[in-house]
Formats: C-alpha cells, sequence, structure tokens
C-alpha cells in the first residue's frame, strides 16, 4: 500500500472510530430533508415505481435510476458545510 | 528552498481537499442507498402511497374524539353490564365473571380441578343446586383474577415444602459433619 492509501485508510479509520462519521452522516441527512432533497427524491422515486410497476420494482431499479440523480441534486451550501466539517476533522486528526 | 515547501503544503492541501471530496461523496451515496431501501420497504410493505389518498377517504379514517367512543368510533364499554349465557350450564352470567365461570364449568382452568376436589372432600351437604352466589365466592379467592387474595392451601403447601427442605438440610450438614471428623 502506498503511503497515500495508507494515510487514507488511517483516516477513514479514525473517522469511524471516533463516532464523526456517524455524526457526519446524521448531519448530512438532517440537511437534506431540510433543503427538500428527501422529497423531491422520493417524488422521482414515484415515477419509477409506476413506471416499473409496484410489484415488481426492486431495489437496484431504484438504485441505478434514484443515485446518480441524488448525488447532483445536493444543494452546493449543504456540499459546502460538510467538507468544512470533514475539513475541519482532517487538519486535527490527520498526521503526515 | 521556500519554493519547495510551498509546493508541498499545497500539495498536502490538495490531497486533503481531495480526501474530503471522497468521504462527502461516501456519505452522499450513503444517503441515497439510504433513501433507495427505505422507499423500497415502503413499497413492498404498501405504506409508500398512503399520503396520495383521496380527501373523501381520508375523512372516513378521521380519529373520533366523543365521550364513550375510542379513537375508531366503537363503543368501549358497551359490554360491561351485559350478561352471557353460559353454554355449559345455561345459566346467566355476568360479563365480567364470565371468564372465571367458565374455568370452573368446563373444569378446564388453573385451580377447577382442586376446587372440584374440595367440593367433594366436603361431601354432599352443598346442593348442586346452589346459588349463583357461592360460585362467586369461589371466585374471589381464586388467585388467577384477584390480587392479594391468598388461598389458605397453598400457604400450608409452602410452609411444609420449606420445612421438608431446613429438614434435609440439616441432613446433609449433620452427615457431613461426621465425615470431616
Amino acid at each position: 500500500m502506498s503511503k497515500d492509501s495508507q494515510m487514507r485508510a488511517a483516516i477513514n479509520q479514525k473517522l469511524i472510530e471516533m463516532g464523526e462519521r456517524e455524526r457526519l452522516k446524521e448531519l448530512l441527512r438532517a440537511k437534506l430533508v431540510e433543503c427538500g432533497w428527501k422529497d423531491q427524491l422520493k417524488a422521482h422515486c414515484k415515477d419509477v415505481i409506476k413506471e416499473k410497476g409496484l410489484e415488481h420494482v426492486t431495489v437496484e431499479d431504484l438504485v441505478t435510476d434514484v443515485t446518480p440523480k441524488g448525488r447532483a441534486l445536493v444543494p452546493d451550501s449543504v456540499k459546502k458545510e460538510l467538507l468544512q466539517r470533514i475539513r475541519a476533522f482532517l487538519a486535527q486528526h490527520a498526521t503526515l | 528552498p521556500c519554493v519547495d515547501r510551498l509546493l508541498l503544503s499545497d500539495l498536502c492541501d490538495v490531497k486533503m481537499d481531495g480526501l474530503a471530496q471522497d468521504i462527502l461523496s461516501d456519505l452522499v451515496e450513503d444517503a441515497c442507498l439510504g433513501l433507495c431501501f427505505e422507499v423500497h420497504r415502503a413499497v413492498k410493505q404498501g405504506y409508500f402511497f398512503l399520503d396520495d389518498t383521496d380527501q373523501e377517504s381520508m375523512r372516513d379514517f378521521e380519529i373520533v374524539d366523543q365521550p364513550g367512543l375510542d379513537v375508531f368510533g366503537q363503543v368501549y364499554n358497551q359490554w360491561k353490564n351485559k350478561e352471557c349465557v353460559c353454554p355449559n350450564c345455561s345459566r346467566s352470567i355476568a360479563a365480567s365473571r364470565f371468564a372465571p365461570h367458565l374455568e370452573k364449568c368446563l373444569g378446564m382452568g388453573r385451580n377447577s380441578s382442586r376446587i372440584a376436589n374440595r367440593r367433594i372432600v366436603t361431601g354432599n351437604n352443598t346442593n348442586n343446586k346452589s346459588e349463583s352466589d357461592q360460585e362467586d365466592n369461589d371466585d374471589v379467592n381464586d388467585n388467577d383474577w384477584s390480587y392479594g387474595a391468598e388461598k389458605k392451601g397453598d400457604v400450608v403447601m409452602l410452609l411444609y415444602f420449606f420445612n421438608l427442605f431446613v429438614v434435609t438440610l440439616n441432613i446433609r450438614l449433620y452427615q457431613m459433619k461426621f465425615t470431616i471428623t
């Protein structure tokens, strides 16, 4: 493993061990609900379901259709805020 | 040398930014997946389109808030004072006494055999056609349906077994004494 990927792995581990990843996850979820992202995406899901049929829709159908749209719909403000927090964590706990 | 150091720190920042972006990307993916699972479950469990119900139907299911009715609009103390006819002995029993009566009547409850035995032991002094009062007395002494009422018999049994246990213990201790010395 290169030094780079070693460091990445170490940081990811720290993120999880310190509970920060869980906190970030919750923060993101809350922000996404607040800004209406969840409702938007849910409405899109309805279209997918109506298309594939209620009985036959699978998780894969939803994932392949929803994930790219979900990524694109995240507002910049939410992204900025999360990035700020992540960078703060890295500044504190990343050793070179 | 100064230039080198600057470039190094810039590179680190770039690296950090890249890492931060990747972490964010993972988190967003988690959020999307979470939503997909949530939606999929709602679809399969049948409640996904629940909030699309038309106004008319929504009014049918509105919460009821009237005295004497529960939230579904059903009367809930309607059966309190009713009388039921026992299918076994054809007597008319009050609803709240019906379950204990049925136990005794069918001979299927926890204490029904004990009470039946007791009746046999105390002989045929009591008429078969006794009033429901007598049976109600038994019911009051029944542990299953009332709290705090203790049967004398139960306490005697308990004391007997406890005594037995103590005696056995003493015998064992006595035996041990012999083997040690």
